[in-house]
């Protein structure tokens, strides 16, 4: 849950006013968008879209070569992480993956980390 | 058959001396052109840390190849060498010629998607959609 950002109430209704005057309370329209209705204190946040990292550096081939890259997928435990966390869109999850298993294969990644 | 690429790591034990590693990079080598393949990039990465233990080692030493060969039974060949080799730890071979193209199709269709996208952009300001369609 590292790279949610949560935005205060005050934050939203300034997002929902400048993305075209809908009624506070409507929803940012993101990942989690809520019904409409009173605002009930401090307890509602707008959840940030998480965008695929991926798509947005347009890359088309995931290189299991370079852990650097696939290091920020993974627990630190090990364990891939699953989209709903890191926002990747299910094509370049799905090569993700198969990088991930492949750079564990030669030991540029851990399957699980030792203690 | 059609050629394939693929590529080859494996790791050897850090205490190897280089001219070790050089002859047996030599000898793969040697093995890949019998049979009629060709040897794409050689590259020593050098020691590296392992994520994990592999035979009681932390360190190995990566050699990264990249072949490319229309002979199945060649990577088999190159494997078992690898095996018996007693300053290998760990190799791995990867089929990638598919994955390559499936990139080249990608990237060809974001390029031409790219190159259609300005004259979209530019129509979509009031005035300069009849200067675009006259340019046309």
């Amino acid at each position: 849950m590292a790279d949610e950002t949560h935005a205060p109430q005050h934050a939203s209704s300034q997002h929902s006013s400048f993305s075209g005057g809908r009624p506070p309370g409507g929803g940012g329209g993101g990942a989690g968008s809520r019904p409409p209705g009173p605002r009930r204190g401090k307890r509602n946040y707008v959840r940030k879209k998480k965008v695929c990292r991926f798509c947005v550096d347009k890359v088309d081939l995931i290189d299991y070569k370079k852990p650097e890259i696939l290091q920020s997928f993974v627990q630190e435990r090990g364990k891939i992480l699953p989209r709903r966390m890191t926002g990747t869109c299910a094509r370049h999850q799905r090569w993700l993956t198969i990088a991930i298993k492949r750079a564990q294969n030669i030991a540029l990644l851990a399957f699980a980390s030792e203690l | 058959m059609e050629e394939r690429l693929y590529d080859l790591i494996f790791i050897c034990r850090p205490d190897t001396p280089e001219t070790e590693i050089d002859k047996l990079i030599a000898t793969l080598q040697h093995a890949v052109e019998e049979k009629q393949a060709k040897v794409e990039k050689v590259e020593k990465w050098g020691l590296r840390r392992l994520a994990y233990r592999v035979k009681k080692l932390r360190e190995g030493f990566y050699v990264y190849m990249v072949l490319r060969s229309s002979h199945g039974e060649l990577l088999k060949e190159l494997e078992r060498r690898l095996r018996v080799t007693d300053s290998v730890v760990k190799y791995l071979t990867v089929r990638l010629d598919e994955e390559i193209k499936r990139q080249e199709k990608l990237s060809k269709r974001r390029e031409k998607r790219n190159a259609r996208r300005p004259r979209k952009t530019a129509a979509a300001v009031p005035g300069a959609e009849q200067a675009a369609t006259a340019n046309g």
